[in-house]
């Protein structure tokens, strides 16, 4: 099922899902919504990652860098006057043009060497963002007071998020996502075949760090406060990547699915205070175990369970 | 292959989520049984050194609330329930889980450890108008904004010029001659900006007695200091002021010792006599001084009486940290209790007019300012050879005499 | 001329110590291909194990590396068994998963030392810690001393295996190319074995080395492991001397800066970053690797 329609049913659904997630707020209270909030922010972090990582196979654990320019964008605007909400396509824009920065010259290096590269610019842009004036130094940046409004709070993310993954589904269906899926397979042959590959991978590394961007300035919004510990951290950038891999790299659905798990899992573990002196190590095992046993992630594992369940357990091919 | 899940994703979604978060406490029963009071500290992380000591003060001072029967609200004694939550040090989980404990209906938070996890956090108290109150973080910036802000440390800069103050005295005394130069070295976090505005003003308002040879700051956890005190070597000045975490404070002190380099006078902001210095550094640490929230030679019986209980239940002698988060829960519960009552509005107005004459903080008084902050005098302590404290300013505490200059050795 | 000369003394000692970090993490690297994040983990595990055999039995730290060694090097090869060998992937080639893999080990690493012995900051005081003596004009701390002498024979001692063992030559054939090496008849599986216990090893000897210089806590290690990453990218694939080379040049230029510049120390961090991505850009394949074609430009023009 390949064309318009292919691409249409997924995105019907998630704009489902969008409307009723948008009704919530009359339903649940603020516990929940935050809660999906949380939620959202985590969709649109993994699924703007996963165009780049997952789609065209760019592995970066710079990501943070993004969340922090759109963050920091949003408030300085902001205490200057700017109506928050309005400063989000500049934030993006900003966002964009940074990835443009960092990807010119480390898309030459291949794999791994990328991924180390991608690190080091993240921090660079952490120690910088921490050591000048006019970002706040590591005092961070308070909002200006009266900028909050929930009910707007909570509806910008779960756009957000509804339109990033319709997008990433929309991509993901076309001739750009064929291109890209070729340059994760084998970038020698997609260029033998004509595919300019450093072109596209600005492209798409751009378009995803924008939305970033855009999520870190609701970021901004949502908190009040930003700091270069908060945007800007290393373990920010880690569970970027996180959370796509752990519900399925490359697939539209994968990173939601991955997001939904660790972040709703990551805040109700640290909710309970029982569970809070093991934290660390539940987060740490899982990651392990699911590692070791399904790399594919919550997806792989929910495709692995009707073939577990109708034959007998003597069945182990994998995928 | 991936449209499967999802055209299952959208009611599973909503009816995961129903299941999981209507465990949580609909609204305030209509009887509260207890006083339910929320905390977020930094238990792992970059700050659990001090995050897990905080926790530990802050569950017996609760523990001995509870085991006086409670905090007394005219009718009768409620019993405290505490819910403390790590925050991994990330002021983002920071200010999520204080509007989680919020929305689970505390009646009042309590602060976690560090200026930019307690600005994140404050955020969330005045969204939902209820009141908190921060025992670990110093910084102006943070209170003043909210009435529903209350913070039991003093100002860091008001640490700083107190530890002017001293070196004041010394040059008064003749030991120091001015102008007595100053190496200013600082963390780059919200605590050293502090500190060395405190140190700048206090030079600007006293003009001809000091002056600042070389200010500069460092990262947190640098790894090797050598090119930072080089140029401290070079600055060739009578007096190094510091501030810096313990980690940072070990790193730099033994850099220093071992580059063989001297100063009349020798600080690291509020770090100094902490039992890890010493026993980290040993006899290197001698004569440094420090400036502190809390010292446990304060001459006051109620800081004796606190030593000795803290001493049986713990085994060990108490810290600075312990004392102050020992005292926030004392504060608090000190507001609920002149408040009489559980409601925010009347819990805040406790908290804005609480007076704790019993304090064991610097002064004995503990109350907040107008701004939310409580403005409290700072001692000044000095390590003395022999595993020796003194406190060595103000006057009225003292327990020992000052040594300025520092012997050469 | 005296600040040149204690910018390199104090670049020199700084490289032993980044360089011997940097080891573990280099031959996990370059054997099996594997961002090993749990290294700052081993590193921190390394530091505690040696407190306690300080604490515990008053073994000086230098002297219990004797047993921190062939203790990590066993940890490492438990963990490839059980963890790194069961990928998918076979753990032989580079991957997501075994970067999150050993992520999730760092974590229940660091669960472990706060359960064991607390989030207290720790260090070890010996009566030579504070001492000091004077090398060229420049006061040098003892135990940065003792570190540097560590680091040296770290180095000569992998330069040995990697060159004269078997084991050396089988590790630098799977380096090379995996699918050629075991073509050739090297049990890749083997290799990869004791190469990551080699560099558990490794890591942990550095840790207790670290014991010995800074105060720490189980959150130790982090700042360490981005810098260490600085280094084996300037370093190459195939080389332990472009690892000491790599540390070297970050050293100087720290030391440099802060000597002969006005640029605030704060932004140290930021330097060696941008080093990094600067070396990734130029020198994709390391250092050693374009000095190797330069001098074999120059030998060809003959």
């Amino acid at each position: 099922m390949t064309g318009l329609r292919a691409r249409l049913r997924p995105s019907v659904t998630v704009a489902a899902a969008g409307l009723l997630l948008l009704l919530a707020p009359r339903v649940f209270g603020r516990g929940i919504l935050n809660d999906i909030w949380s939620v959202a922010f985590a969709v649109v972090l993994a699924s703007s990652w996963n165009l780049l990582g997952g789609l065209a196979g760019q592995v970066s654990i710079g990501y943070s860098a993004f969340l922090g320019i759109g963050a920091y964008t949003t408030a300085l605007l902001a205490l200057r006057g700017m109506q928050p909400y309005a400063t989000l396509p500049l934030a993006a824009l900003l966002g964009a043009a940074f990835s443009f920065v960092v990807g010119l010259p480390t898309f030459r290096l291949r794999g791994p060497y990328f991924t180390i590269a991608t690190i080091g610019v993240g921090e660079a842009v952490r120690v910088f963002a921490g050591g000048v004036a006019f970002t706040g130094g590591s005092s961070g940046i308070r909002m200006p007071p009266g900028s909050f409004d929930f009910g707007l709070n909570y509806a910008s993310m779960v756009v957000l998020a509804v339109a990033v993954v319709t997008l990433a589904a929309w991509l993901r269906g076309s001739a750009f996502g064929a291109a890209l899926a070729a340059i994760r397979q084998d970038i020698d042959a997609a260029e033998a075949l004509g595919i300019n590959a450093t072109r596209y991978k600005v492209a798409v590394h751009a378009l995803s760090a924008g939305l970033v961007a855009a999520a870190g300035s609701l970021f901004a919004i949502n908190f009040q406060y930003i700091s270069p510990g908060s945007v800007f951290d290393f373990r920010l950038s880690l569970s970027i990547v996180l959370m796509p891999i752990l519900g399925g790299v490359g697939t539209v659905a994968g990173p939601v699915w991955g997001a939904i798990f660790f972040s709703y899992l990551q805040i109700k573990m640290l909710s309970v205070p029982a569970l809070r002196d093991s934290y660390l190590f539940l987060y740490g095992t899982l990651l392990i175990l699911i590692m070791l046993f399904e790399p594919k992630g919550l997806l792989g594992l929910w495709e692995r369970l009707p073939r577990a369940l109708r034959r007998p357990p003597k069945e182990a091919s994998a995928a | 292959m991936p449209s499967k899940p999802k055209s299952v994703s959208a009611p599973l979604l909503l009816a995961a989520l129903c299941a999981f978060s209507g465990a949580s406490p609909a609204g305030g029963a209509p009887e509260d049984q207890t006083i339910r009071i929320g905390a977020v500290l930094p238990v792992t992380g970059k700050e659990s050194k001090i995050g897990s000591a905080y926790k530990q003060a802050t569950e017996f001072a609760i523990r001995e609330i509870n085991d006086g029967g409670g905090i007394d609200l005219g009718a009768r004694k409620f019993k405290v329930d505490l819910t403390l939550l790590d925050d991994t040090s990330d002021p983002a989980k920071s200010a999520q889980l204080v509007e989680q404990l919020i929305t689970q209906k505390v009646h009042a938070v309590i602060g976690g450890y560090g200026s930019q996890l307690v600005q994140a956090q404050s955020v969330m108290p005045e969204r939902y108008g209820v009141p908190f109150l921060a025992g670990g973080a110093g910084a102006r910036s943070i209170y003043g904004r909210s009435k529903w802000v209350f913070g039991t440390l003093s100002p860091v800069d008001v640490l700083a010029s107190t530890q002017m103050d001293f070196l004041d005295a010394l040059v008064g005394a003749g030991r120091l001659r001015k102008p007595v130069k100053i190496a200013l070295v600082t963390e780059n976090t919200e605590h050293g900006k502090d500190y060395a505005q405190g140190v700048q003003d206090f030079i600007r308002a006293h003009p001809g007695e000091f002056v600042v040879a070389l200010e500069e700051s460092f990262e947190l956890y640098t790894p090797d200091f050598k090119p930072l005190l080089s140029r401290v070597a070079g600055a060739r000045a009578d007096v190094l002021m510091a501030d810096a975490h313990l980690e940072d404070y070990i790193a730099m002190h033994r850099a220093y010792t071992q580059m063989g380099l001297y100063h009349q006078m020798v600080t690291y902001g509020a770090r100094g006599a902490d039992a890890a210095a010493r026993k980290a550094l040993g006899s290197a640490t001698d004569y440094v001084f420090a400036s502190g929230w809390w010292s446990d030679l304060l001459p006051y019986p109620q800081v004796k009486a606190f030593n000795a209980r803290w001493k049986s239940a713990t085994g060990s002698d108490p810290q600075w940290y312990h004392a102050t988060a020992y005292e926030t829960v004392r504060a608090l519960a000190a507001a609920i209790h002149k408040a009489g009552g559980l409601s925010p509005d009347a819990i805040r107005n406790g908290l804005a007019t609480v007076e704790l004459k019993d304090s064991i903080l610097p002064g004995g008084v503990l109350k907040f300012s107008a701004s939310g902050q409580a403005i409290l005098p700072f001692v000044v302590t000095q390590n003395k050879p022999g595993d020796k404290v003194d406190i060595v300013w103000p006057k009225e505490s003292k327990t020992g005499e000052a040594v300025g200059p520092i012997p050469r050795s | 001329m005296h600040d040149l000369v204690a910018v390199v003394v104090n670049a020199l000692l700084a490289a032993g110590l980044y360089a011997t970090m940097s080891y573990g993490l280099a031959v996990i690297y370059g054997v099996m291909r594997i961002i090993n994040l749990a290294h700052a983990g081993i590193l921190m595990l390394g530091a505690y194990v040696t407190l306690t055999l300080y604490d515990r039995f008053g073994l000086d730290p230098f002297l219990s590396l004797v047993i921190v060694a062939p203790l990590f090097f066993l940890l490492g090869v438990v963990l490839q068994r059980l963890l790194v060998r069961r990928l998918p992937s076979g753990g032989g080639t580079p991957s997501m998963e075994s970067l999150l893999l050993l992520f999730g080990l760092w974590l229940v690493l660091q669960n472990l030392a706060y359960a064991v012995w607390g989030g207290d900051t720790q260090s070890i005081l010996t009566n030579y810690t504070m001492r000091a003596v004077d090398l060229a004009g420049v006061r040098v701390g003892v135990p940065n001393l003792l570190v540097f002498a560590a680091g040296a024979v770290c180095l000569l001692w992998l330069q040995l295996v990697v060159k004269r063992t078997d084991l050396g030559r089988a590790m630098r054939a799977v380096t090379q190319n995996r699918d050629a090496a075991m073509l050739c008849g090297v049990d890749a599986d083997r290799i990869s074995a004791q190469a990551f216990g080699m560099g558990t090893a490794l890591a942990g000897v550095a840790g207790g080395l670290l014991s010995t210089l800074y105060a720490f806590t189980p959150d130790f290690g982090r700042s360490f492991l981005l810098k260490a990453f600085c280094i084996i990218v300037l370093a190459g694939m195939e080389s332990v001397v472009g690892v000491a080379a790599g540390a070297f040049i970050l050293a100087i230029l720290e030391n440099a800066l802060g000597a002969f510049t006005r640029i605030p120390t704060s932004f140290q961090d930021a330097v060696s970053f941008t080093l990094l991505v600067v070396a990734l850009v130029a020198f994709p394949q390391g250092l050693p690797h374009a000095f190797l074609r330069m001098t074999r430009r120059r030998a060809a023009l003959r």
